[in-house]
């Protein structure tokens, strides 16, 4: 089963939930389990946020382009910001760390991000953006799972 | 979206409904916020039951109420939350307020008043 799929669109907080339809739809045809799909969503919203909170400050105006491949049962996907840039993302993957505490961002969301998918790597620059590359494996149904 | 209501014993039971994310944490916050501080409010019940998604702005969401209820040593429970949920709040140490229960049993375990059905 290949595919391939871009979207982009402005970074407006709106589009959060726009980007999690549009990748659930995308991966639905690999019959993923229920949580599955709810771990896929939650990393899409994770990263979706950070480009468009962090990386554009919501500016309604400059895009976020998620692209996606899927091969066999694997998903590759990158979530792209020509934005701020991250200053240090060994300190930004840090449990709680947040530049934003009085915006109430828990600062979980690469902690989140590390552990619904199978490998995760961040790109960034100071000025010229961040690109965030996932990779996960769902898992095939075979009979017996499906009589679970 | 979010129903709120104060319960006669000072329990603020805040019923989740659709998806949480930083958009609608935005959207939802300061009505929660007023009710705290508008009401003799001493814990906040958390009902995830009906929530379809939640990513970490809930946890921003949750943890920023705890701050709002901490002057009082407002208690906090978060209750049913789905299993992708649960690893979320595990993940932020809220593990430990985490109940599978009604709101009935968790305003018992508070210590509120449950009125004879």
């Amino acid at each position: 089963m290949n595919n391939e799929m871009t979207l982009s669109f402005v970074a407006k907080e709106e589009n959060e939930a726009l980007a999690r339809m549009a990748m659930t739809c995308f991966i639905t045809p690999l019959d993923p389990t229920i949580e599955e799909i709810s771990e896929f969503k939650t990393i899409v919203s994770e990263a979706v946020t950070n480009a468009i909170i962090h990386g554009y400050e919501c500016d309604g105006k400059s895009l976020v382009t998620i692209h996606a491949v899927i091969e066999d049962h694997k998903v590759t996907m990158t979530v792209r910001d020509e934005g701020t840039g991250i200053f240090d993302v060994e300190q930004a993957m840090e449990p709680m760390f947040t530049t934003r505490p009085f915006m109430e961002r828990s600062g979980m969301g690469f902690t989140i991000m590390e552990s619904f998918s199978d490998h995760l790597s961040v790109e960034s620059a100071m000025g010229s953006g961040t690109v965030v590359k996932f990779e996960k494996t769902f898992s095939p149904v075979t009979e017996v799972s499906r009589m679970r | 979206m979010a129903n709120i209501v104060l319960r006669d014993s000072g329990i603020l039971v805040v019923a989740l409904h659709g998806e949480l994310d930083n958009h609608e944490a935005n959207q939802i916050r300061a009505q929660i916020s007023s009710a705290i501080f508008s009401g003799q409010v001493r814990a906040i019940i958390w009902d995830l039951e009906r929530l379809g998604f939640m990513d970490s702005a809930g946890i921003g969401l949750i943890l920023g109420r705890m701050r709002d209820l901490a002057p009082s040593n407002g208690e906090t429970l978060i209750l049913n939350p789905s299993p992708t949920m649960e690893k979320i709040f595990n993940f932020s140490g809220l593990g430990s307020n985490i109940r599978h229960c009604t709101v009935d049993v968790a305003i018992g375990e508070i210590g509120g008043v449950l009125h004879e059905q």
